[in-house]
């Protein structure tokens, strides 16, 4: 067995261990769960929008606590939105440049496909699809993902934060970038005002 | 320089930069093709001036036009397609993009690590997988012979097909595409890609004999077989002959069943495709066959296969 190769596998263990703690599970309803990413310490979980279609939805996070968390936004149209838990210190992951990623970096998703808690998958970015302005709207990504990725985390090998896993298209990952996330955060406004989505 | 969790300089973020700036390197010489309705397909710049696809993705043999990595759209010229191995070869007035470098037969090994590239726009595309099997020479559905077959673990997204196979240091392993199979991504070899591309550059097309019948597997009885001396438990009955083509010139009937081709038996069709190379075209083949219980053998000369008008 190569020493490399061994390596490489204590590495993506680290990794997977960054993101297991930053990725929650999110239910409404009696739907199936989807997933999310805490994303600041007072507790803002940001997952997709068609994750979180109510005002209100369970979290669980990765130590095995389960919170009520209440929606504060919500955007159909960039398949985002935001939960806020309840006050306390909560553990975020780092956010990575969506906006100078290459085709070929290796990319890792997180989250809970079809049920399955705590799922690792590895690829590679296929491209970036960018507005007009040169800006990210999609990381397309050549890795394997299924219903119940919705809302976790699109991450580089160092477990930062690229985007959220959205939807698959044609065998690829579409996940909506973080500075179409920022945008929408700023047009949500404070969440601490306690501002309902209508 | 980004640190893994155990503050390392990570590994992890080494092999994502080589296999990014591989893809970045190789790129340049991955093209956009015009040759079709939909999404453009993608291709390779073989050598200067003369870019390889995939035959089956492009429809059109006039109006062809190409983006290069810089982002400039050229016209191309069709030096010809071959569909039986899915290849088709592109003439540029531009011979300033740099061709790929080739690898060779030895780093065909299952288990590499390879990059698809693709270029269905303006934009590269990546994906990794692994050489999934690596095997000898095969025929593809159509006859074409490739020299080794490769399947790929890698998916296939639109722009797969006439994108190249990269090993991660960069050098190309092949031609991708999705044209010769269903189920899987296989990949053309870089042996395969260059005698097809010779002989399109030359000729226009791939010259292939042509004996104009359709023939099925019968099983001899082995009172037939001890009379005649028969080796082989198969025969080939002729169940079609094309009018005034080579078999039917030669003397062929409906009904005879072929048993060998120069000597050599005949069990399926496609060993009457394996004997019929380009270098067979207006030579004479001796074919014996067994006609009303008895063996004789006739000579035909093997014509050149029509070109046939598609993708």
């Amino acid at each position: 067995m190569s020493v490399l190769a061994l390596e490489l596998g204590v590495a993506l263990a680290g990794v997977a261990e960054l993101l297991r703690r930053a990725t929650v599970q999110v239910q409404v309803g009696a739907r199936g769960e989807g997933s999310g990413v805490l994303w600041r310490t007072d507790g803002l979980v940001l997952t997709n929008a068609h994750v979180a279609p109510a005002d209100r939805a369970r979290v669980r996070l990765s130590d095995g606590r389960v919170f009520e968390a209440r929606l504060v936004a919500r955007d159909p149209e960039c398949d985002l939105a935001a939960l806020l838990l309840p006050p306390g210190e909560y553990p975020v992951a780092e956010r990575g440049d969506a906006a100078a990623l290459r085709p070929g970096e290796l990319i890792l998703a997180f989250g809970h496909p079809l049920g399955v808690p705590n799922a690792l998958s590895l690829g590679v970015v296929h491209r970036v699809l960018r507005d007009d302005a040169g800006a990210p709207r999609w990381i397309q990504a050549d890795l394997r993902l299924a219903p119940g990725n919705s809302g976790g985390p699109l991450a580089d090998v160092s477990g930062r934060v690229l985007g959220l896993n959205t939807l698959v298209a044609g065998g690829l990952g579409y996940a909506v970038p973080v500075p179409v996330i920022s945008r929408f955060l700023e047009r949500a406004g404070p969440p601490a005002s306690g501002r309902r989505a209508a | 320089m980004t640190a893994s969790p155990s503050g390392q300089p990570s590994l992890l973020a080494g092999l994502s930069r080589d296999l990014a700036a591989t893809v970045e390197q190789v790129g340049r010489s991955v093209v956009a093709i015009h040759g079709r309705r939909r999404i453009p397909s993608s291709g390779v710049v073989w050598r200067p001036g003369a870019v390889v696809a995939a035959s089956h993705t492009i429809s059109r043999d006039e109006d062809l036009t190409v983006t290069l990595a810089s982002g400039r759209t050229t016209p191309a010229t069709l030096a010809g397609r071959d569909p039986t191995t899915d290849l088709a070869v592109l003439r540029l007035e531009d011979a300033a993009v740099p061709p790929v470098e080739r690898g060779d037969e030895a780093d065909l090994q299952v288990g590499r690590l390879v990059l698809a590239l693709g270029r269905p726009g303006n934009q590269l595309t990546a994906s990794l997988g692994l050489v999934s099997a690596v095997g000898g020479e095969w025929r593809t559905w159509q006859g074409g012979k490739v020299d080794r077959f490769v399947r790929l673990d890698l998916s296939i997204y639109d722009g797969f097909s006439g994108g190249p196979l990269v090993e991660v240091g960069g050098r190309v392993l092949g031609i991708n595409t999705s044209g010769l199979s269903r189920a899987v991504a296989l990949a053309l070899p870089v042996s395969t890609v260059e005698r097809v591309t010779d002989q399109l550059l030359t000729a226009g097309r791939v010259r292939r004999g042509f004996l104009g019948l359709a023939a099925q597997p019968v099983q001899l009885p082995d009172p037939l077989r001890s009379r005649l001396g028969l080796t082989g438990r198969i025969g080939l009955v002729i169940v079609n002959l094309e009018s005034g083509g080579p078999a039917e010139q030669g003397g062929l009937l409906l009904g005879d069943i072929i048993v060998t081709l120069d000597g050599h038996e005949v069990g399926d069709p496609g060993d009457l495709l394996a004997a019929l190379g380009p270098e067979r075209v207006g030579q004479p083949a001796a074919v014996q066959l067994v006609r009303g219980g008895e063996l004789r053998t006739v000579t035909v000369t093997v014509g050149e296969r029509p070109a046939r008008r598609g993708r």
